[in-house]
């Protein structure tokens, strides 16, 4: 019986996605509602937790070092959108030209930072952006005669790093994602423009930005995650996640610290709940504003 | 076929780097674990270890052989890890907490201890292990880690805090470093020094609190009051850091790489012989003969200016508890053991000799043989002997008090409040200011 | 000289040039792995090339010396392999469900896998880290390799895959008396092969880099993978950028040799989540 049920084709598609099924509740499903949960409370790891309403989020609203840290994960996804879109997708289309000598080696080499680890590559950025004058930004700058640069300890010059990180480490994949996007646009289409006398410029305003549109939501969309959520490359940059007057401290190095360093994981949960609000508020009014809801019900 | 040849290659490769597992996982050390034998038997009890200073773990061993030696039926193996600071006492914290995963025995800064002391210690109370070596060891050290009355956590040293002097570079711009009394004459000095040789005498701590709590220590005050409410904007520390702000205006001090001479970058200063003076406790002894090689021969010491002639001129800075968990596997023999191997003579003898720390019994200050030992590399690195120091300035050694508001005041000042100060410029008063509101907002 | 051949040498320049540039760190830290630690500290990171100055020291010390480099290297290997193997098996089937059927719930099942992709994982941690301390999987792999088993993106481009399998496949392995999880084993898996490279790829180098989350798991440094162990390396007092640095180079290398021969699955499996235009 029992088998003649699960082998029957109502039952087996059930069978096949209850892995998911599963997985979401118990690993996704369950620790969202905990957390959202865990937010009202007052909780510390191994003690009775106790109802508090909604202090951990009235205390969350008056905290100034909370609202840095949002202020640098925003400051950070904007400047990584500013910079690994729209050079990625400049670069994917001029590597894609038929004018293009080495293409495969120019690929890969742009890709290969991306295979790292952030432990190793926050490490080497550290200490390329020492602020000794050996280190080897401030030795390159010395070359051109300027004094060093303390740069993990300004905020601006901290920033500088930590987009020279990201920019490092995802610029190849990008443009990977654009030239994946370009190879699905016909040549057709240019050579109808091109006949029509249109420039190469007119040509990448009018065919190409507009037609790579579904790549460059996709990468939006995943920027926009992963620049709010970034916490490690932080950590590693300096050395933990106590920068000089928290020029580093992120939304995620926020949560952590209340989390794990304080102990204190109800109002680490109110920090989580509220990056959640952000991220899905930008990326679906990202998402709509870009048309993709429409699309999808086509 | 290129792809085959890629695949069997990479499978050799990846057999080849089995095979060296086997032969290294066997006995680790330097990379973060190991498991110190001390010439146990098979019937030793294995204790767990964790630390964030690799030397702690050698004094242990040596401990470690003479605690088996002495106690055949009790013998014990400790298995040692070495992480790095914020890591290890995260680590620890959850641990202790939940009850899963703690080692038996730990240390734990003083500047992290109220944590752990906060609402029920899982900690082991001491006393009854302590008990036998009090007189002989400084009873402020012991009254550090303990709450209510409770011991739980065993000192390491004094950490009498000193000044140490590149008399080479003093030499160089002509300056006597044992006529600096006053801060005063250090300002004298640390011009001259500035315009002979172009170095700056000191640093401007911008993550440390080390150049603060001397400064206040000196005034008979603390960051926190009587209550142990914070009181980082007290006239003292507005002195305090004026002081130090008009040092650095003067070029007598400059903020260094790192950010406080116990760095990895700082001792790369250093070494290079680019700042003159550090005010460290003494343990800072042995960064110099670890990383700071090149200074052989060059460092003195000697005690620290004053703001005014007559006020105490040490202050008893850092420090390290030895706890043992309310989960450890045999409870008895891990405080047995850590009394052993922290406040009997015998360590506290070791602890001068492996580490080069100021040991908490203070009669040992007084043994010649130990302290004047010409095989010490401690008494071979520096040009005066510390001991010659310490005793001058024994009844002179300070404490800043360590309550549960600590490890919140010296984040905000660590993180925010010096770099502000040292680095951007801003007001004294106003940056002390903010870090008393920050500081009691969050503790609210 | 033409302006077809002058715009070609000057593209060539341009992308050598930036070429240059994203390799700087890699030769930096090559120059470095030969250079003693201490000289890190004193004079930084940098570009001087300076034979007297270098040596295969620790090299030898990374083969020979005592540490747990190889045991940190193992685990990694291990723990790689595993989450690949299960991840893209519990992936295949949940997408093979999603693709060859139609029944009740699918279309919200397929929202909350979409969901999965947006929701920042890192919110997650704090939870998570009280379950899997609560179900007493604290410093177990399983730990590390639950949550992830089912892959979003994993199982979102083996169903964008399989819609290219015809479904007179499926139709015919039910004429011939296959039972539905028959028809999955033997007809479907085999012809998913290809989509398994660029997939094994992709988890494979998520996981091989994984830190956050092991981070906080394991607490046994003998069960420390990688990226731990050489984060465990930043000491301030244990000195230990002999061995950070050049087993920092010798972490890449693995990946790089993959990277090298499989490049195209690579590249593949990276843009796996990215739509068709």
């Amino acid at each position: 019986m029992i088998k003649n049920f699960l082998y029957s084709q109502k039952v087996a598609p059930y069978v096949f996605v209850l892995p998911f099924v599963l997985v979401f509740i118990i690993f996704w499903v369950y620790p969202l509602l905990s957390s959202f949960g865990m937010s009202f409370q007052k909780v510390t790891l191994g003690q009775e937790a106790s109802f508090i309403g909604a202090d951990n989020y009235t205390k969350l609203m008056g905290d100034t070092i909370f609202f840095k840290a949002v202020r640098n994960s925003a400051v950070y996804m904007i400047l990584t959108l500013l910079i690994l879109i729209p050079f990625p997708m400049l670069f994917a289309v001029l590597i894609n030209s038929k004018a293009m000598w080495g293409r495969e080696f120019f690929k890969s080499s742009f890709f290969f930072p991306a295979l790292t680890s952030v432990v190793v590559a926050g490490t080497i950025f550290r200490l390329m952006f020492g602020e000794m004058e050996g280190s080897l930004i401030n030795s390159l700058l010395g070359v051109f005669g300027v004094e060093p640069v303390k740069f993990l300890k300004g905020q601006t010059t901290g920033f500088v790093a930590l987009v020279a990180l990201a920019s490092w480490r995802w610029m190849g994949v990008n443009m990977l994602y654009f030239l994946y996007g370009l190879k699905n646009i016909p040549d057709d289409y240019y050579e109808a423009a091109s006949i029509d006398g249109a420039s190469a410029f007119q040509r990448f305003t009018r065919i190409t930005i507009p037609l790579l549109k579904p790549t460059t939501i996709y990468v939006l969309t995943i920027s926009i995650y992963a620049g709010l959520a970034m916490f490690i490359e932080s950590m590693m940059l300096w050395n933990g996640n106590n920068s000089p007057k928290n020029i580093g401290l992120t939304i995620v190095g926020y949560l952590y610290r209340q989390g794990i360093e304080k102990n204190n994981l109800g109002y680490a949960a109110a920090v989580g709940i509220v990056l959640l609000i952000i991220t899905m508020v930008i990326n679906l009014t990202q998402l709509a504003l870009s048309g993709m809801f429409k699309k999808e019900e086509e | 076929m290129k792809n085959k040849w890629l695949i069997s290659f990479l499978v050799v490769s990846m057999l080849v780097f089995l095979a060296g597992c086997g032969k290294s996982s066997s006995g680790t050390s330097g990379g973060e674990s190991s498991v110190l034998n001390g010439g146990a038997g098979d019937k030793a009890t294995e204790l767990s270890y964790w630390t964030f200073v690799e030397l702690h773990g050698q004094h242990f061993e040596k401990m470690l052989e003479k605690w088996n030696a002495a106690n055949p039926d009790r013998q014990i193996k400790l298995n040692v890890t070495v992480m790095p600071y914020d890591d290890m006492h995260n680590k620890l914290s959850i641990a202790v907490q939940t009850g899963v995963g703690a080692p038996d025995i730990a240390d734990i800064e003083l500047g992290k201890f109220p944590d752990f002391l906060a609402g029920e210690p899982q900690l082991e109370p001491l006393n009854d292990v302590a008990e036998p070596f009090k007189g002989t060891v400084v009873q402020s050290q012991l009254d550090l880690y303990a709450k209510e009355g409770k011991i739980y956590g065993l000192s390491t040293h004094v950490g009498a805090t000193v000044a140490f002097y590149n008399t080479e570079i003093l030499d160089e711009a002509g300056v006597d470093y044992k006529s600096i009394v006053t801060w005063d004459d250090f300002k004298k000095a640390g011009i001259q020094v500035y315009e002979k040789t172009g170095k700056y005498m000191g640093t401007a701590d911008t993550s440390a609190i080390w150049q603060a709590s001397l400064l206040l220590a000196q005034q008979e005050s603390d960051l926190t009051d009587a209550d142990g409410k914070p009181q980082v904007n007290s006239p003292e520390m507005v002195r305090a850091m004026t002081m130090l702000k008009d040092l650095q205006d003067n070029n007598v001090i400059s903020t260094i790489a790192g950010g406080q001479p116990d760095t990895e970058e700082a001792y790369g200063e250093y070494n290079s012989g680019n700042y003159a003076a550090a005010f460290m406790p003494l343990w800072q002894m042995s960064r110099y003969t670890n990383y700071m090689k090149d200074l052989s021969g060059k460092i003195s010491i000697a005690p620290l200016p004053v703001l005014e002639k007559g006020m105490h001129r040490s202050y008893g800075g850092g420090g390290t508890g030895t706890v043992v968990t309310k989960t450890a596997k045999d409870i008895q023999l891990a405080k047995d053991f850590i009394a052993y191997a922290k406040l009997s003579l015998d360590a506290n003898i070791e602890i001068w000799n492996t580490l080069g720390f100021d040991p908490i019994n203070m009669s040992v200050w007084d043994m010649k043989e130990v302290t004047h030992n010409p095989e010490n590399q401690f008494v071979k690195y520096f040009v005066n002997n510390p001991f010659d120091v310490l005793n001058e300035i024994k009844e002179e050694i300070n404490l800043i008090k360590s309550t549960s508001a600590s490890p919140t005041i010296n984040n905000v000042l660590c993180t925010v409040t010096l770099n502000e100060i040292f680095e951007d410029g801003k007001d004294v008063q106003q940056a002390l200011d903010d870090a008393q509101t920050q500081i009691e907002q969050e503790l609210k | 000289m033409n302006t077809g051949t002058l715009r070609k040498i000057l593209l060539f320049a341009f992308f050598s040039v930036l070429c240059l540039l994203i390799l700087v760190p890699f030769y930096a830290v090559t120059i470095a792995s030969f250079k003693p630690g201490e000289d890190l500290i004193r004079y930084g990171l940098n570009l001087r090339f300076d034979l007297s100055a270098m040596s295969f020291d620790n090299f030898v010390f990374l083969f020979t010396g005592e540490h747990a480099y190889f045991t940190w290297f193992f685990n990694s290997l291990l723990l790689t392999a595993v989450q690949v193997v299960l991840t893209l098996l519990v992936s295949a089937t949940v997408a093979y469900g999603f693709s060859a059927y139609e029944f009740r719930g699918k279309n919200l099942l397929f929202v909350c896998v979409l969901l999965i992709m947006m929701v920042p994982f890192e919110i997650l941690l704090l939870p998570l880290y009280t379950l899997t301390f609560n179900m007493g999987l604290m410093n177990s792999y399983s730990a590390i390799i639950l949550p992830g088993v089912a892959g979003a993106a994993t199982i979102f481009f083996f169903r964008q895959y399989l819609r290219g399998i015809p479904k007179e496949m499926i139709a015919a392995g039910r004429v011939d008396g296959a039972n539905e999880y028959a028809i999955y084993a033997r007809l479907i898996l085999p012809v998913m092969k290809p989509s398994f490279a660029a997939m094994a790829i992709l988890n494979g180098m998520n996981s091989w880099n994984n830190f956050l989350w092991p981070f906080m798991v394991l607490s046994d440094e003998n069960k420390y993978t990688l990226p731990i162990g050489l984060k465990t390396l930043l000491t301030p007092y244990g000195n230990n950028y002999d061995l950070l640095i050049v087993g920092s180079f010798f972490s890449i290398l693995p990946i790089l040799v993959l990277f090298l021969g499989f490049q195209k699955y690579f590249i593949d499996g990276m843009t796996a989540g990215a739509v068709k235009g």
